[in-house]
């Protein structure tokens, strides 16, 4: 399959404002040349933006882009939208382009939604007769009724998103670049503009588009890359990319906790570099997670388990070769949260089919639902899990994540004093 | 040079809206609407002919006409070059957000300029009427003349909206050279009337400094065509325009160059 983008070795300098600033009037150049000043000589400061990307965008294809703010993301879209000129290396776009960067570029306030549908959609490059025919389903995708004949100055920005959006996706190009712009409007046109979007990629449109919405690159792009501090940090599979990111993210946080600052102070740093731990199938491992059940203390498999009763996981493992394995098992709340991990070197293992069993004589969980999920992996070897919802029962008295075992007394009298004999502390030498 | 121009005829439809909105809008909030064309002009014409006319007594027949024949083409170069020249630096919105080709925003302000020049062409007849002064066959002059003009205009436009990107205190410096050259260009003051000069050492006849400022002032030579057309009725020097053609040509392969290598910053400058 052809390559719709093609990026080479890539980067984009920008000179710092505050130098440009010192020369940037005819006057003082003007000056420094009739004193006769030499021009200043220190060295140009350069921000670089981006480092060296190259990536290719197969035809037909959807790719995210995730990555920090200030990593060089938008600058890369920049460049394939041809708004930039990278300072070194190529970029090669084969099909008709359109950036939805901004919406609304070239908006007039004083202008019906009608007559800014006819200029906008010049700028975006359509014909005239192109935004002609294309008129009526714009204003009905719209759904700005009779506001579409109302200067553009008297609509919400909502209603103003709308309109730009509407036009921009009407161009029908074959490159289709976005950046974060899915989420106009309400909670109605979001999903009408998101079904669009789904309608763009069955008729083998090339989009890549840039989102902090991590999920949606997960489920609606084929592949994805990771910007970070203008490099690209990892392309592939957008799962594995995704969770990839997420770990960095949160072992800066984890790091900026520590240490008081971290790569996530500063816009543009690169996030510290982690071991990849790809969570999902990798052909190479020898060991995989088959079916995960979960029972009670008496075998049975209940709709709730009771926080005071046994809890048993039964982790069927698939060695393909004999191989040492590890198996572990960890709950963890539906937003991630982990609640308890634990974790069992198997030893060698046959090739087969084997079943691992842990026992928790008594769950302690607190009530609603939680994801048990088990994993084995061999040595180095990329590991692969699987995961089972666990629903504890509620419990009358008690909220929280967990459920230690606990109990209530009362002492038959409060002393204020401690009782005599009790050994007093002593400083030692 | 040639490709520059061939871009903006492959956006004309771009050009075009640009141009049609520019104008709408300019009269769009206003009470006398599209009236303005035709006030603006005139307003400045009636002040100009009370000072000179009236006030300093030019020797002029028909002064108020006379003057109008040489302000409405000043006011087509004078508002193209001042309004083109921050085209480009005043249009971030266009210019980061989509791929918009800068070319066309120096060429939409000349055109939309053109187009105000051409609307208000009829005042002139009708205040020519006024002072019983028809027009004259020699009004096909008009054409060649527009388009040289119009080229002349475009080729400074495009220098120096590129250059103001860049250069932002250009855009103040440009208002005060604007107000030199009109004083410098024949409007208000006729060729005819100049005397000769005998002072720096330097003899001019009457008939040598009209020649200097004609071949040296592209813009005296443009106004005394104008003048010779509408009011003079006769057909214009061509020595003089030729001198204006060669360096609208020079000025325009300049100008294509020097925005062509700018252009590419543009985005990250303006």
């Amino acid at each position: 399959m052809a390559n719709a983008i093609t990026i080479v070795g890539v980067t984009k300098h920008f000179q710092k404002r505050s130098r440009r600033n010192e020369s940037t009037t005819l006057k003082s150049e003007l000056v420094r040349i009739l004193k006769g000043q030499r021009k200043v000589v220190e060295p140009l400061h350069h921000i670089e933006a981006l480092k060296g990307v190259t990536l290719t965008v197969p035809r037909g294809s959807t790719m995210g882009i995730v990555g920090r703010n200030g990593s060089g993301k938008s600058t890369l879209l920049k460049l394939v939208t041809g708004i930039y000129t990278p300072t070194s290396g190529t970029i090669q776009v084969t099909g008709r382009i359109s950036a939805l960067l901004e919406l609304g570029a070239g908006f007039h306030p004083d202008f019906t939604g009608r007559e800014n549908i006819l200029i906008n959609g010049i700028i975006l490059g359509m014909s005239r007769n192109e935004v002609k025919q294309r008129v009526d389903s714009i204003i009905e995708f719209a759904e700005l009724g009779d506001f579409i004949d109302e200067p553009v100055r008297t609509y919400s920005s909502g209603m103003f998103m709308r309109l730009a959006f509407a036009v921009a996706t009407h161009v029908d190009p074959d490159i289709l670049i976005i950046d974060e712009i899915l989420s106009v409007g309400d909670e109605h046109f979001s999903r009408k503009s998101s079904a669009k979007m789904n309608e763009f990629r069955q008729s083998g449109k090339t989009i890549l588009f840039v989102t902090h919405d991590l999920s949606r690159i997960e489920t609606w792009c084929d592949s994805a890359v990771w910007i970070d501090g203008g490099q690209t940090r990892m392309v592939g599979d957008p799962r594995q990319v995704v969770a990839a990111y997420r770990k960095a993210v949160a072992a800066a946080e984890l790091e900026g906790e520590r240490t008081g600052h971290s790569a996530l102070s500063a816009p543009g740093l690169e996030l510290p570099q982690i071991a990849v731990a790809e969570p999902h199938e990798a052909p190479t491992s020898p060991v995989h997670v088959g079916e995960v059940r979960l029972r009670d203390g008496v075998g049975a498999q209940p709709s709730a388990f009771s926080a005071e009763g046994a809890l048993e996981v039964f982790v069927e493992l698939d060695v393909r070769t004999a191989a040492p394995c590890d198996v572990s098992v960890e709950i963890a709340t539906v937003a991630g949260i982990s609640l308890f991990k634990t974790h069992y070197a198997a030893g060698r293992l046959e090739a087969g089919r084997t079943t691992t069993r842990l026992s928790v004589p008594r769950l302690g969980l607190g009530d609603g639902a939680h994801v048990v999920t088990a994993t084995a992996w061999s040595g180095e070897l990329p590991p692969h899990s699987q995961s089972k919802t666990l629903v504890v029962a509620p419990h009358p008295s008690a909220v929280g994540l967990v459920r230690p075992e606990h109990a209530w007394s009362t002492e038959p009298r409060l002393s204020a004093a401690p009782p005599a004999g009790a050994p007093q502390p002593v400083a030692k030498a | 040079m040639v490709r520059n121009l061939q871009e903006l005829y492959q956006y004309r439809a771009l050009l075009w809206a640009l141009s049609m909105r520019e104008l709408r809008a300019r009269y769009r909030a206003s009470v006398l609407g599209f009236l303005w064309t035709f006030l603006n002009p005139t307003l400045s014409m009636a002040v100009y002919a009370l000072v000179f006319g009236v006030l300093m007594a030019s020797g002029q027949p028909r002064f108020p006409y006379y003057l109008f024949c040489g302000l409405l083409p000043w006011i087509f170069f004078s508002s193209s070059v001042l309004g083109g020249t921050t085209s480009v630096s005043d249009r971030k919105d266009l210019l980061t957000k989509v791929r918009f080709p800068a070319q066309v925003l120096p060429a939409y302000v000349v055109l939309t300029n053109l187009i105000n020049f051409v609307l208000s062409l009829p005042l002139l007849f009708l205040l020519g009427l006024v002072f019983e002064d028809y027009p004259s066959w020699h009004l096909v002059y008009v054409v060649p003349l527009l388009l040289l003009q119009t080229m002349f205009t475009l080729a400074i436009t495009y220098l120096l909206s590129a250059l103001n990107v860049a250069f932002r205190d250009l855009q103040h410096i440009i208002a005060n050279v604007m107000q030199l050259a009109f004083f410098l260009t024949p409007v208000l003051w006729d060729l005819q009337t100049v005397k000769q000069f005998d002072r720096l050492g330097l003899t001019l006849t009457a008939a040598e400094l009209q020649r200097v400022i004609l071949f040296t002032n592209p813009l005296a030579a443009l106004m005394a065509a104008w003048r010779d057309v509408f009011f003079h009725h006769r057909a214009p020097a061509v020595e003089p325009l030729l001198v204006v053609a060669g360096i609208t040509t020079m000025m325009l392969w300049l100008s294509a160059a020097v925005f062509e290598r700018r252009r590419e910053e543009f985005a990250e400058l303006v």
